[in-house]
């Protein structure tokens, strides 16, 4: 009979589903094996769909500052990939980003993104200052692409490591990619960072239960058959939008 | 009160235009606040004073060649934004609502090369939209990634047509047509069976939308007794060959073009909608 004011009425019969790692794993590997999707195909759907996601949860009228900086940081796999990509869309969309990609992927595959990120002549960082100030001062927020959900997170090495300290102090907001880096992801961090925004991609991950920011889905690309298969009740996206806010 | 300068004043920035300029505090910040305003005021003054460009067909292929081989972009990146741009103008041209006949069918024609590729993407977009598409895709390359995109249709259950339906049957069945037969690379005489596709397409009643150039057109010259179609989907800018077209939509899509590329060849876009990846031009 207890009804909490953040209760919602569910829109659905059937929940949202949360994955766990493994499922993430499982779902992905499905995607490239069986159903023939091609690694860079997915991480321009993804880092395209992100860059929706932060367009509706700061458009460029809300941002406070004089330019529409923002800061994206890029891990070294997958996650930061999507996030270079993410970085050239908000560029077509008019937004300033600045990447920071301290260590680069090896893989050409993942190069490729970074030659379209500086070809669109987006700036690259070679540091991360830790004076937090400064980070406060020149971009209205940081986009968080440092870690994904094939991380194990009780490993983070440095730089990473040290840039989450750095992230945590940040007084801008934080918006996460798939998942807030740092995280394990089938657990909210205690003292992780916290981010304002995370944007699940395809599906939210277990971490992002009872995330108390705003909380968006974005890439509408899954087979119909994966989604039955998973049973991931995801929402209906409306009309040809490829975002939903959670 | 240290901002975007200071940073830029330290030397930590270190762009693709060469290290050696941001060594200096005072001039790194007004070049790198160069870096970004330039391109807005340049895109303003252009779509006030001048129309956008319409490309022939070296110029196009050149562009092409430039986004694969200096932007590094890869084929079934752009494919990909491409096809959903084509699923997108469709869907606004031809919203689910407006259509006459149920279940929402829509036939899709893939040709031999990237048009086809384009098309195939389409298709699956427009499923996840809630049509029905269904394929013709009588000539497949061997190429890995055309055969990657017709598994993934296919395990959208996107059904593959075997043969060409009659103009009748075909104005019976579907709402629209989808022609990504040919694109910009075409030239000379049309192989079959596309002829035969393209004359039954002549019959029919229900709308026609082509991308890229309504197949059988000379990239440049048009064509006055080929398709007619509804729509017109140009891809990166409109090729000559759009001026003779008469339908009723001409959307522009392929929302990836580099400022740095759509100033060497003075495309002068216009600025698409928002994150929108369509812009109607008529």
């Amino acid at each position: 009979m207890n009804h909490s004011s953040n209760e919602k009425e569910p829109e659905t019969i059937e929940p949202l589903r949360y994955l766990s790692k493994s499922e993430v794993a499982t779902v992905e590997t499905e995607l490239l094996r069986d159903y023939r999707f091609g690694q860079q195909q997915l991480i321009e759907i993804w880092g395209h769909a992100c860059a929706i996601a932060i367009t509706k949860a700061f458009p460029l009228s809300s941002l406070s500052k004089k330019q529409p900086t923002l800061l994206v940081v890029c891990g070294p796999e997958q996650n930061g990939s999507i996030g270079l990509v993410c970085a050239r869309h908000l560029r077509m969309f008019e937004y300033e980003p600045t990447i920071f990609y301290p260590k680069r992927s090896p893989q050409s595959l993942h190069q490729d993104f970074t030659v379209q990120c500086e070809k669109m002549d987006i700036p690259f960082l070679s540091y991360l200052p830790t004076e937090v100030q400064l980070l406060n001062d020149a971009y209205n927020l940081v986009i968080d692409a440092i870690l994904g959900p094939e991380t194990d997170h009780k490993e983070v090495k440095e730089p990473y490591a040290g840039m989450l300290v750095t992230l945590k102090q940040v007084k801008i907001p934080i918006v996460s990619v798939d998942v807030p880096s740092g995280w394990d992801v089938d657990e909210p961090a205690k003292d992780g960072i916290n981010p304002e925004v995370l944007i699940s991609l395809t599906a939210p991950k277990k971490c992002a239960t009872g995330f108390s920011g705003k909380h968006f889905l974005a890439g509408r690309f899954l087979p119909y058959d994966i989604q039955k298969k998973y049973e991931l009740n995801l929402p209906e996206f409306p009309g040809t939008e490829c975002v939903i806010e959670l | 009160m240290l901002g975007v300068r200071a940073l830029f004043g330290i030397g930590l920035l270190v762009t693709s235009r060469g290290g050696s300029v941001l060594t200096h505090t005072g001039a790194c910040a007004r070049i790198a606040s160069n870096i970004y305003s330039k391109d807005l005021t340049h895109r303003q003054v252009c779509t006030m004073a001048n129309t956008i460009k319409y490309l022939g067909q070296e110029e196009a292929q050149h562009i092409d060649e430039e986004l694969f081989n200096e932007y590094s972009f890869s084929v079934d990146q752009l494919m990909e934004l491409a096809g959903l741009s084509c699923a997108t103008a469709v869907s606004k041209g031809y919203p689910l609502q407006s259509l006459l006949k149920s279940p929402p069918r829509v036939l899709v024609i893939c040709g031999p090369g990237n048009n086809g590729g384009d098309g195939l993407v389409c298709a699956r977009h427009l499923k996840l939209f809630g049509y029905e598409p269904s394929v013709l895709y009588p000539k497949r390359p061997s190429k890995q990634l055309f055969q990657n995109l017709t598994t993934q249709c296919e395990k959208m259950d996107i059904s593959f047509l075997t043969e060409m339906p009659e103009a009748d049957v075909i104005d019976e069945v579907y709402n629209f047509v989808v022609d990504a037969i040919f694109g910009f690379s075409f030239k000379g005489a049309v192989r079959e069976p596309f002829g035969d596709i393209l004359s039954q397409l002549k019959k029919i009643s229900v709308p026609v939308a082509s991308v890229d150039i309504p197949s059988g057109w000379d990239v440049e010259n048009g064509c006055p007794d080929g398709i007619q179609p509804d729509m017109l989907i140009s891809l990166t800018a409109p090729k000559k060959a759009a001026h003779h077209f008469k339908g009723r939509y001409h959307f522009l899509g392929g929302r990836f073009v580099p400022p740095a590329l759509e100033q060497k060849y003075q495309l002068n876009l216009p600025q698409y909608p928002g994150t929108d990846c369509v812009y109607q031009l008529n």
